[in-house]
């Protein structure tokens, strides 16, 4: 069955800013996508987690707009809303009644042309405690919850910007200053660093005419794109690199991390492939293998996270049961994505993967909040928001060659990082 | 000045109902409802069996989660990776799941291919064969589950907030899928017994929603599902016992799950809740959204706003068929755990004391009702919300009734709900975090008796 195609308009205000419309009126809704093109990537040595410390600032109020106020009347318009921060980019985002829609981008206007009316010492100390909290609770005081900070720490070197994780350190995280804000907020948060896509029960003309009204006063920034360091790197890690991470967990568990293609590149697609052959659910591989049949692993899982700079990573874990022979289990892990790189996939199993990645894309479409951000995205990161309708004809032409050539690149030993966690016992 | 200083004033909105329909009995009673949602091509499809995890013996706790989990392993027609390869080629997922109140199987699939998955979701649940060795290898994942929550704060806190709260009679004072004393003697048999106690056509309800305008459900029901028959061992569930014993006594319970070098401590207070039939339901839902539900909520604002102690507070009601918990959530750094605790409890106090402002009541009912149409926009949504009207034996307009209904929610109800459903003083109090560093101020503020338990739970040998 074929996913629908999703018409847009596509243009830019005179300072820049990025207007992208899809209408769509089954349901009296609509969604409001705002990406700038800012993420971790840009911190630098000592400012680790400022990206993100800064998108939980952008909700502290502008000149018109008190402190926690965006949240407020957004609720009370009926809308949800969030913000998230990640190695490439930052986005806000609100889901509204369709008649509501003028209101948020009234809100991202205000925030986006006068944040610093607002900004006070006060304000930024709480929010920086409730990102100290949010590290805690996400990360320091959940189990296995530094996977994520090692494996990129080894895939990346300490020069590269994806060397760290969004989250960032405690310790750069007190040291960040007002001033910090400020310099942060007059470089990277301008009309022409930003992409903003409205999706629903809207009138493309109307749109227009709001986002003119409310976004066309602010300046672009003259000095963007901010020119980052080459991030270039050699396809594969060189060599493999092992940690044992003792840890109150009560399961081993093993974390495989991988260079891969960068994001956009085909050659992810196919692995992308690969992962739903490997892991995707209980029919996959990996599933049947290590839970089902050998009854090594509690549960198993593979994907890709998609960076744009240098490499992507390809992430994997396998929680042993009790018993297990831990050097088994990575055996078998291992041995089954050794063998994508030595012999094709099948044709059933190349069908049944394109049929799911066909019926994952259907159902995530059918939202206006998915459609409005991943149009957004691929304006932001490859300046292309038609790749919403030819992302799935990519997946489907794929073929059992295209898998086998990336997996042989990229499983190989001499390019994974192995954490393996191991129950400390209790003082 | 580069923006514009005015905020705009909402549009006129557009009508939103939530979908009509209604309940067609098959020849043997199974029911049928179909809900027609134009332009939704994958449609969702999900047969109700209106008994869950609180309607099983004590002894068995958990059998129904693993009988669900079990029943796509494997049918008299095909094997569990046969049932996965012929779900995949329909570019469809099949489900099982049981919560306290209700099993369901459902499968989202594309209209063109809905009497496919319909016919597996017939297989899953009349032919199951409930393998020895899969449903052993399901129990030994659940036991290292079990092992897994003990280390995880917050499960650790969810399980020793029920626990806590419930006497031991009480269904609900366990894990839905089960202890290890109990799952550890679960067998493949238990899986069959336990289904042919709930297969009964009469109970069941199949509801599908999507662009059904080209489809004859009713049909391709009656003939999947229109000859089954009760089985001979079906049975109609009681009451479920819901009881604490917080109540009977004079001053809080303090439980503290010591966990050394914790960075944080996991707070729960709470107790006895509401069953979802109540007749102040819109009232509850008002009075909850202002002191734990908006981002905006009295919890939120004080403790993550104003304190900078969390990453997020929130308190609740979990409405089941019988009285489900009430609690106050949140995990804060470990220097604060004893501040932000009298935190919570003071926000607990207030609601009641005096009556919310008008600012708050107008907040919560806009966002409740304003959200209303935002919660259905996909086929699973409808048909989820569906399910929970027939597994709550609710009538048929009830969430056509329920914006009007919260619109009309007063300043007085609000107090009169806070009143009668939060009660501070004889909460429970759980903290799951390092006792080391927070017990003598604990102990002086005197909020209770308080029990402490060092949590040994880590590590496989030692487990529970």
């Amino acid at each position: 069955m074929p996913v629908p195609t999703v018409r847009f308009s596509d243009e830019r205000l005179p300072n820049g800013l990025r207007l992208i419309v899809a209408e769509d009126h089954l349901v009296p809704v609509a969604a409001i996508n705002l990406w700038y093109g800012v993420g971790s990537k840009h911190e630098v040595t000592g400012k680790t987690g400022f990206a993100h410390l800064f998108e939980h600032v952008m909700f502290e109020g502008s000149a018109h707009v008190g402190k926690s106020e965006h949240m407020a009347l957004v609720q009370g318009a009926g809308g949800v809303m969030n913000g998230s921060t990640w190695l490439d980019r930052t986005n806000y985002y609100e889901t509204m009644p369709s008649h509501q829609v003028e209101l948020a981008l009234w809100l991202e206007a205000d925030r986006m042309g006068t944040l610093l009316d607002a900004l006070s010492q006060e304000n930024l100390d709480n929010q920086r405690e409730v990102v100290k909290n949010e590290k805690r609770q996400s990360y320091d005081n959940r189990p296995y919850g530094s996977w994520n900070e090692k494996l990129l720490a080894t895939l990346f070197p300490p020069e590269h910007p994806y060397h760290h994780p969004t989250i960032g350190s405690m310790a750069d995280l007190d040291a960040a200053s007002l001033d910090d804000v400020k310099a942060f907020f007059r470089l990277h948060y301008a009309p022409n660093n930003a992409v903003v896509t409205v999706v629903g029960d809207v009138e493309a003309g109307q749109i227009r005419a709001w986002v003119d009204h409310y976004f066309g006063g602010i300046p672009a920034n003259p000095n963007l794109p901010v020119h980052l360091p080459d991030m270039s790197l050699p396809p594969t890690l060189g060599g493999e690199i092992r940690e044992v991470v003792p840890d109150r967990v009560p399961l081993p568990r093993i974390y495989w991390g991988l260079r891969a293609p960068v994001y956009g590149d085909p050659r992810l697609d196919a692995l992308d492939l690969a992962g739903q052959i490997l892991a995707g659910g209980k029919g996959s591989r990996l599933h049947q293998r290590l839970v089902r049949e050998e009854r090594l692993a509690q549960d198993v899982a593979l994907f890709s996270m998609g960076f744009t700079g240098g490499a992507s990573v390809t992430a994997g874990w396998a929680t042993a049961r009790p018993e297990t022979d831990l050097a088994k289990l990575e055996g078998a892990f291992w041995d089954e994505l050794e063998r994508l790189g030595r012999e094709p996939v099948t044709a059933d199993e190349l069908e049944r993967a394109r049929a799911l990645t066909e019926a994952d894309e259907l159902g995530a479409l059918m939202r206006v909040d998915e459609r409005a951000d991943r149009l957004s995205m691929y304006a932001t990161l490859f300046d292309d928001p038609d790749l919403i309708n030819r992302i799935l004809p990519r997946y489907l032409a794929v073929t059992a060659e295209d898998i086998q050539r990336v997996c042989a690149d990229v499983f190989r030993p001499d390019n994974r990082a192995v954490l393996t966690y191991v129950p400390v016992a209790q003082p | 000045m580069t923006v514009i200083a005015e905020r705009p004033v909402p549009g006129e909105p557009r009508p939103f109902h939530f979908p009509g329909f209604e309940r067609v009995a098959l020849d043997n009673g199974l029911g049928v409802i179909e809900v027609d949602l134009p332009g939704r091509e994958l449609v969702s499809a999900s047969l109700v069996l209106p008994s869950g995890a609180a309607d099983e013996p004590d002894a068995e706790a958990g059998v129904t989660t693993l009988m669900a989990r079990a029943l796509s392993e494997g049918t008299k027609r095909r094997s569990a990776i046969e049932l996965v390869e012929a779900t995949e080629r329909l570019g469809a997922s099949l489900h099982a799941e049981a919560g306290w109140d209700a099993i369901s199987v459902g499968i989202d699939v594309p209209v063109g291919r809905l009497a496919a998955g319909l016919d597996l979701m017939a297989e899953v649940l009349a032919e199951p064969t409930f393998p020895t060795h899969e449903v052993d290898r399901l129990r030994e994942e659940r036991l290292n589950d079990i092992l897994q929550a003990r280390a995880d704060a917050r499960r650790r806190a969810e399980e020793g907030f029920v626990d806590t709260v419930y006497l031991a009679d009480s269904p609900y004072r366990r894990p839905a899928s089960g202890t290890r004393e109990t799952v550890e003697k679960l067998t493949a048999d238990a899986c069959r017994d336990l289904l042919g106690k709930r297969f009964d056509p009469a109970r069941m309800t199949l509801i599908v929603g999507g662009d059904l305008a080209d489809v004859d459900v009713v049909g391709l029901a009656a003939e999947r599902f229109g000859s089954w028959a009760a089985s001979p061992t079906a049975e109609q569930p009681g009451a479920i016992p819901a009881r604490s014993g917080l109540d009977a006594m004079d001053q809080r319970l303090v439980r503290v799950f010591h966990r050394p070098g914790s960075v944080q401590t996991e707070i729960r207070i709470g107790h006895l809740g509401l069953p979802r039939r109540i007749d102040d339901f819109h009232a509850v839902s008002v009075m909850s959204a202002i002191l734990g539900g908006l981002f905006n909520s009295r919890l939120n604002n004080k403790l993550r706003e104003e304190k900078g102690y969390t990453y997020g507070a929130s308190a609740g009601f979990d409405l089941r068929r019988a009285a489900g918990p009430f609690a106050a959530r949140t995990a804060v750094n470990t220097e604060v755990t004893v501040p932000a605790t009298l935190d919570m409890l003071h926000e607990l106090e207030r609601i009641g004391a005096a009556d919310v402002t008008d600012d708050e009541l107008r907040a919560a009912r806009d966002f409740l009702v304003g959200v209303f149409p935002l919660r259905f926009e996909t086929p699973p949504a409808v048909v989820g919300s569906i399910g929970g009207l027939i597994v709550h034996d609710l009538p048929h307009d009830e969430l056509n009734r329920y914006r009007p209904a919260i619109e009309a929610v007063t300043t007085e109800a609000v107090r009169a709900a806070a009143v009668a459903h939060i009660r501070p003083a004889t909460a429970a109090i759980v903290l799951v975090g390092d006792a080391d560093a927070f017990l003598p101020a604990l102990e002086a503020e005197g909020l209770g008796r308080i029990v402490i338990e060092r949590d040994d739970g880590d590590t496989p040998a030692n487990g529970r």
